[in-house]
């Protein structure tokens, strides 16, 4: 198994007024849609799993290695959350592409690639003359993208992605989800997502559900 | 007889009323309403100076190392309660941290200009140590609840890039690091302005203080050349000491953001 949570118990909305209980797992190549209503808890069910916020009980494993015995910036290096806005950096888009190899989680494997990281913008539609741009002069979708080719260049094994193409038209969301699926095909690598919009998934080709519909009241 | 204090006798002292009636006409006749702070702080300043006037001259004749080792650890304890509290950004008032911040730096920077700089006989001599440890401290806490202040509030605005260097495998050192950055220099930009300045629009209190007591101008002027780097120095110690221990403050035990920087400011 790549990745599992066994009953993580977290709370989410206003005051932590709500707390749920919830398991799930995901094999090498497989999507876990993670779906409920508004306000169910899934992005913050993305957020506890990439340890960005703390949950009351429950364990984390990544390819059977508890999370309790690793730092969580190593964690995150691996299990990579990307936010459903995500932010950018002062610089120019080149620029923010070079930063996560200046932390020395990432910079300890791999070097900074910039054909391969032309190549991943030229797949999702990211216009090559964007390379020069301050990236804080993006739109909305461009900066979406902009963080999918960010978190694929640090080689992660899981992806967590809160609703990855909220943001896109048809052609680039399109775009976005074959890049996902070439990515997938890779050895050992998985994404839970976060979607309201169920039609994308016809893109996917292995995909696994976990529903968050039932609301638990009180703490 | 040019090279000596002119003494304010009692009676002198008492035209100061004067000054004191100008103050309080302008604040009832424009009703200011400052009128009552303006007595109260007139009292205060009255009867402060005169114990501290009485109690430095018991402690100059002393002159006792534990004495004065124990005043200046007050002044530390009072210097960092002052700081912590003139912080509104920080939620809770890191009182430890700014008096361990303050204890350090001036100790280490007042050390070596007693020690190196002005040596007196004996080295610990009350009459340079105190006031000297204490324009280190007045600025240093300045400088920390400035630096301390700015690390929170770019904390808060730049949450959203520091979570993001988290998820790509910051440690919080990592994320913070800019944010770090912008604190020292916001608690150390005052004190660099001033060398910049000193002389030219005022005359600092110590060589002004100084020159009235009948000293010599150009020994003044030294004096403070070594009291105005001396302050340098120990503002840039503690603030970065300051910053350094209470940027973790920041982060729980998994490295993430506390839920506080994420919200907005209470």
């Amino acid at each position: 198994m790549l990745f599992s949570f066994n009953n993580i118990t977290y709370t989410f909305g206003p005051g932590h007024s709500n707390q749920i209980k919830v398991s799930g797992s995901l094999a090498g190549g497989e999507v876990l849609v993670v779906r409920g209503p508004s306000g169910a808890g899934k992005s913050t069910l993305l957020r506890v799993l990439s340890r960005l916020q703390p949950c009351l009980s429950g364990e984390g494993f990544l390819n059977g290695e508890s999370w309790l015995q690793m730092p969580g910036s190593i964690w995150r290096a691996s299990v990579h959350y990307i936010a459903q806005k995500p932010a950018v950096f002062d610089g120019t888009v080149a620029d923010n592409l070079v930063k996560p190899f200046e932390i020395r989680a990432v910079n300890g494997k791999k070097a900074f690639d910039p054909g391969l990281a032309k190549a991943l913008m030229e797949k999702l539609l990211l216009a090559s003359g964007l390379w020069n741009q301050d990236a804080r002069t993006l739109s909305g979708g461009e900066v979406a993208r902009l963080a999918f080719v960010r978190a694929l260049l640090i080689e992660p094994q899981v992806l967590l992605l809160d609703e990855p193409v909220a943001a896109l038209d048809d052609k680039s969301r399109k775009a976005f989800y074959s890049a996902l699926s070439d990515w997938l095909t890779g050895l050992n690598r998985g994404a839970v997502l976060v979607s309201h919009n169920n039609d994308d998934l016809e893109f996917l080709h292995r995909v696994s559900y976990l529903d968050l519909a039932n609301r638990q009241e009180g703490a | 007889m040019e090279n000596s204090t002119i003494p304010i006798s009692n009676s002198q002292l008492a035209f100061t009323v004067l000054l004191v009636l100008i103050t309080g006409s302008i604040s009832s006749v424009l009703r200011l309403g400052l009128l009552k702070p303006l007595i109260w702080g007139t009292v205060r300043t009255f009867v402060q100076l005169t114990l501290v006037g009485y109690a430095l001259t018991y402690i100059f004749k002393i002159n006792n190392i534990w004495l004065i080792i124990l005043i200046v650890t007050v002044m530390c304890y009072i210097a960092s309660k002052t700081a912590a509290g003139r912080t509104p950004n920080v939620p809770d008032h890191p009182l430890v941290l700014s008096f361990l911040s303050l204890m350090a730096s001036t100790y280490l920077v007042g050390s070596v200009v007693t020690l190196l700089i002005i040596s007196p006989d004996p080295w610990y001599s009350a009459r340079i140590v105190i006031p000297i440890f204490g324009m280190i401290l007045g600025n240093s806490m300045n400088g920390i609840a400035l630096s301390l202040d700015r690390l929170y509030s770019e904390a808060r605005t730049r949450s959203a890039e520091i979570e993001t260097l988290l998820t790509l495998g910051a440690t919080p050192w990592e994320a913070i690091r800019d944010s770090v950055k912008e604190a020292v220099r916001a608690g150390m930009t005052p004190t660099i302005n001033s060398l910049m300045v000193v002389g030219l629009v005022s005359l600092p209190g110590m060589m002004t203080g100084q020159i009235l007591g009948g000293a010599d101008p150009r020994e003044a002027v030294r004096y403070q050349i070594v009291v105005m780097l001396m302050i340098t120095a120990a503002v840039a110690i503690c603030c970065l000491i300051m910053v350094g221990l209470s940027h973790k403050k920041l982060f729980n035990r998994d490295g993430a953001l506390q839920p506080f920087v994420l919200q907005s400011r209470k």
